[in-house]
């Protein structure tokens, strides 16, 4: 494989990388009890695993944080480049920290069988590559995953998709019901609505039907 | 290549990779990976709900095709 290269600078994948996936600001989202309803939730790793006890100073805290998410993104950066050796797939691995994450990238062409429908794929292969790093450092992984700039397309779409939304009820006072989407597709969603004014979201209904709901300030 | 696939995504989440076996085998329904693991790692293997066989069955259909079926053999008994 090659060097890693410079990450795609868009905006959005650091806005959104920097904060938690799931959270969603209504008080009512529980566990789902479904099998795997929640694909890119923090509760991924199935093991419980030992957190190091932080008996150092802040600064120290903060230095160990990002050494175990470089360490993160190196044991991951192994599990999928063997991967792909493997399948004789090319592509090429980029490594970032943003936010308090490990980013992971896999770039290149003809990577779509990697992807899946939806996305199907690549969130599978985001859950075994966090459970390969819990596995080798000990520590859950909240690592995100993109193959073929397809996080960073869709978090676009929804982006644009969300802004639109966030006008229309801004201007109707009207609510607007969102097509089902997956958490990390109802975070980006919720993200802006937060930053758009006279508008605030919510969640409702269950995985996998689970949508946002767009609607205009009290 | 699909056997050496998947031993190596189940190699990297168990405590005892070297106890990860792996074989394609072609039945009537067609073909199948089935997954060997040290019993300690069963659940490991299988995940909450069984959230991590079926995010292996979701990589390996998306590689091997749709008809591909993926097995977590219990060895618990032997």
């Amino acid at each position: 494989m090659s060097a890693p290269q410079l990450n795609q600078s868009d905006t959005a994948v650091t806005a959104e990388a920097t904060s938690d996936d799931v959270l969603v600001p209504s008080g009512t989202d529980t566990e789902p009890a479904l099998p795997d309803a929640d694909a890119v939730s923090d509760d991924a790793v199935v093991e419980p695993v030992e957190v190091v006890s932080d008996t150092d100073d802040d600064e120290d805290d903060d230095e160990e944080a990002d050494d175990l998410l470089v360490q993160e993104g190196d044991v991951a950066g192994d599990y999928l480049e063997r991967l792909l050796d493997i399948l004789d797939v090319d592509g090429d691995i980029d490594l970032d920290v943003e936010g308090d994450r490990a980013s992971v990238a896999v770039v290149g062409g003809g990577l779509s069988t990697l992807i899946g429908p939806d996305g199907a794929t690549l969130e599978a292969l985001q859950e075994l590559t966090r459970l390969a790093v819990a596995q080798s450092t000990g520590t859950r992984s909240r690592l995100m995953l993109d193959i073929g700039g397809y996080r960073a397309k869709r978090r676009a779409d929804l982006t644009a998709l969300g802004a639109e939304a966030a006008r229309r009820v801004a201007e109707s006072r009207q609510p607007e019901r969102l097509t089902a989407m997956n958490p990390f597709e109802r975070k980006v969603v919720h993200d802006v609505i937060a930053g758009a004014a006279g508008v605030r979201s919510e969640s409702e209904g269950e995985e996998p039907n689970r949508r946002v709901v767009v609607l205009p300030d009290a | 290549m699909l056997e050496e696939a998947l031993e190596h995504l189940v190699k990297g989440i168990v405590d005892n990779p070297d106890d990860v076996t792996v074989d394609l085998v072609t039945g009537r329904r067609g073909k199948t990976l089935e997954v060997r693991v040290h019993p300690d790692d069963l659940g490991k293997v299988i995940g909450r709900s069984g959230r991590t066989a079926k995010a292996l069955r979701q990589v390996m259909t998306g590689v091997g095709g749709r008809g591909l079926r993926v097995d977590v053999v219990d060895t618990d008994g032997r």
